[in-house]
């Protein structure tokens, strides 16, 4: 509103109220010498005309000079070492902080890497190790598995061997076939049969089945007590023919006595006779 | 380096290369503790608080946004001033918070000359003094000048020059 009536004013003439709050503010600037060129024009041709303008500028100058010699206080240099001293603690904090992000970083990305492939590995070998333990407990499950089939099939085989049938005890010489190394009890057992078993067929078939064991010395004794003691001239050849075979010297007496023997039949020494040469 | 502008070395600053502040602080902390004086009148205050003002830079340079860096340190400085004198409220009991008015000078006649234009303008009202003080003696731009106070560089302008008046009539009534 003022502003307005002021530039009313203004047709009239009254250059000087007019301008009061105007002058005000181009005075600092055409003192500084920010003033535009407009205004500067304007404010000169206003102070040309104007004694109370001019006044006003000297007394503005006057105080701008106060302001220039204003002497600037200068503070103590500890400020400066005080500052300096602060910056160096912010760096050393700060510039501790930034390599180690980016370190951290990048380690952190190789050793994802090495972190998984750990992991795979570490998987890989415990699944491996444990197929390995898994096969091996199979393994001896399958072996105790056989040993034991083994071990029914050899107490089948003396069961069976003590039955009152013939043929029953023959199927129990049989098994030995399946046994591939039968212990003591089995050519016990087997020996008891083909001494002493009343059955012709028994006895021959128990002699076949030791005959696959005539290597052992106890095999070898049992053939001999049969020799002396077998009357069945069937079951004796086949002994005699075994021994021959087996070029056991200590079956040289037997088959002596067999020879000198009165019921021994014809054939059977026919038998002794061209088998003992062959034994050396 | 040296003819880089502050605004761009403050953001060099800003983005970690700290040894710049050094250069920053031998361009300004001379003003900053000029203005610091005129507005309190006190020189180890004024010291003590241009050493915060520092410290403020350097602990929050990350909050520098590319404007005028004479304005953001001048803020830092005006509100480190007006921290302090809050803080010490207790101690001015009948002043109003802001009346932070420079200590009299018959108290302290031993530590403290000032000089003719400073006790001129040791009577005007604090927010007029800073205009002041900040436009005539670190000649702050008036865009800048509004940008510290949160005003407008035409109001800023007005004001400036109506304070410089009353200024003047001050000082020669008195000389």
């Amino acid at each position: 509103m003022q502003s307005i009536e002021k530039s009313k004013t203004n047709v009239f003439g009254n250059h000087i109220v007019m301008k009061r709050d105007r002058i005000d503010e181009l005075l600092p600037e055409y003192l500084d010498n920010t003033i535009s060129e407009k205004d500067r024009v304007e404010l000169e041709a206003y102070l040309a005309r104007s004694e109370e303008g001019r006044k006003e500028l000297e007394e503005m100058k006057t105080l701008f000079e106060a302001f220039e010699k204003e002497e600037t206080t200068v503070p103590s240099n500890s400020l400066r070492m005080q500052f300096e001293e602060a910056l160096e603690a912010e760096k050393s904090k700060s510039g501790k902080v930034i390599p180690l992000e980016s370190k951290e970083k990048k380690s952190s990305w190789a050793s994802n890497v090495l972190k998984i492939a750990a992991s795979i590995a570490l998987l890989v070998t415990s699944f491996q190790i444990g197929s390995v333990f898994q096969q091996k407990k199979v393994d001896g499950n399958i072996a105790s598995l056989e040993n034991e089939t083994l071990q029914m099939k050899q107490t089948v085989m003396l069961s069976l061997m003590e039955n009152q049938s013939a043929s029953k005890r023959i199927q129990g010489v049989n098994y030995i076939e399946e046994i591939p190394n039968p212990d003591d009890a089995v050519v016990d057992a087997l020996a008891k049969r083909m001494l002493n078993d009343e059955n012709d067929n028994v006895r021959l078939t128990a002699f076949e089945a030791l005959s696959r064991f005539s290597s052992s010395e106890k095999v070898k004794e049992v053939f001999m007590e049969a020799l002396s003691k077998e009357k069945n001239p069937s079951i004796q050849i086949v002994i005699i023919q075994v021994l021959v075979q087996m070029q056991e010297k200590k079956a040289i007496g037997p088959m002596q006595r067999l020879l000198e023997q009165e019921d021994t039949q014809p054939f059977i020494k026919e038998q002794i006779k061209t088998g003992l040469p062959k034994i050396i | 380096m040296e003819t880089l502008t502050d605004e761009i070395i403050m953001q060099k600053v800003a983005q970690g290369n700290l040894d710049l502040l050094k250069l920053l602080f031998d361009r300004h902390h001379k003003h900053v503790y000029n203005f610091l004086y005129k507005m309190s009148g006190d020189r180890m205050l004024s010291e003590d608080l241009t050493q915060d003002v520092f410290y403020k830079v350097i602990k929050y340079r990350g909050t520098y946004k590319n404007g005028s860096y004479v304005s953001w340190l001048f803020t830092i400085a005006r509100n480190s001033l007006k921290t302090h004198f809050t803080r010490n409220q207790h101690n001015h009991d009948d002043i109003e918070v802001l009346e932070y008015k420079p200590v009299e000078s018959e108290n302290i006649t031993a530590q403290e000359d000032y000089s003719h234009l400073q006790n001129v303008l040791n009577q005007l009202d604090p927010s007029d003094r800073e205009l002041i003080i900040l436009n005539r003696f670190k000649e702050v731009k008036y865009e800048e000048l509004a940008e510290i106070v949160g005003s407008t560089p035409g109001a800023v302008k007005t004001r400036v020059c109506r304070v410089l008046k009353k200024v003047k009539q001050m000082y020669l009534e008195t000389i």
